[in-house]
């Protein structure tokens, strides 16, 4: 697909998925954007969805609550940078409402950019996920290891969330 | 559509249940014989058989038999297949535009 992105992937460090669905993008954009929707399909199963926040402007809010099955919640939030209808949005976790660093964002820092293009009768859209630098991530592997099982599963879990 | 990770989808098949991940935890201390294993749990010997079967097939616990006690071991290269933080952040965003998929085509979506 015609991409449009202004970063470059890195295959290090980026996760890009692309997929085709035959349903047309205005469902696809209103599955992405309205609480009602996300709640349905956002959270990875066997988690789910408790809280959605979305204020759909740049600098507004992108916030998700979950719940794990053994009753654990986690929480992700961000805040959109670019809306482009039914073609584009982005958003980061790097940054809060209005764009304010955010200095304890729950998670780890990525921005995700999705595009949307029609095709045929459906649509296909791809899922960038940026991340930061891979000498963090490695840390991260090594901590984990040094710390047992059951940090490990922790941090699973929060990664699952 | 993108294929997936197999070994990532089968262990996070295996870790999406609060009783394997429970057997996972108590593994993680020690090998334990299956009856010992079981104690913990309020179901079936049958049923807890099968999650222990489960996390075999994922490749996160091996046995050995001697005489009439099994014993069961964590694994721990498997474990770190989904530890890997790339290939946690993939399973996630796969199983997410799955279900994605799957909410947008249907009758009742959006």
């Amino acid at each position: 697909m015609t991409r449009r992105d202004d970063a470059h992937d890195d295959p290090d460090l980026d996760l890009r998925l692309e997929r085709v669905v035959a349903a047309p993008v205005q469902r696809l954009w209103a599955a992405w954007t309205t609480p009602e929707h996300l709640t349905k399909w956002f959270a990875p199963r066997p988690f789910t969805t408790t809280e959605c926040e979305v204020e759909l402007r740049p600098g507004g809010v992108f916030r998700t609550a979950m719940r794990s099955p053994t009753g654990g919640r986690s929480t992700s939030a961000g805040c959109y940078l670019e809306i482009v209808e039914h073609t584009r949005l982005v958003w980061t976790t790097v940054l809060g409402r209005a764009f304010r660093p955010a200095i304890r964002s729950p998670g780890r820092p990525m921005t995700v950019v999705v595009s949307f293009e029609p095709d045929g009768a459906g649509t296909r859209y791809s899922l960038l996920a940026m991340h930061g630098d891979p000498a963090a991530r490695q840390r991260h592997l090594d901590q984990g290891f040094r710390e047992g099982w059951g940090t490990a599963l922790n941090q699973l879990e929060a990664l699952l969330a | 559509m993108p294929k997936r990770s197999a070994p990532v989808d089968v262990v996070f098949h295996a870790l999406a249940d609060p009783t394997r991940r429970a057997v996972i935890e108590r593994l993680g201390r020690g090998p334990a014989p299956t009856r010992e294993l079981a104690r913990h749990f309020d179901m079936a010997l049958p049923s807890f058989a099968q999650h222990l079967e489960v996390l075999a097939r994922g490749g996160l616990v091996t046995s050995h038999k001697q005489g009439r006690v099994r014993t069961y071991h964590l694994v721990p290269a498997q474990l770190e297949v989904a530890e890997d933080w790339m290939e946690a952040q993939r399973a996630v965003w796969e199983q997410r535009l799955d279900q994605f998929d799957a909410y947008v085509t249907q009758e009742d979506g959006p």
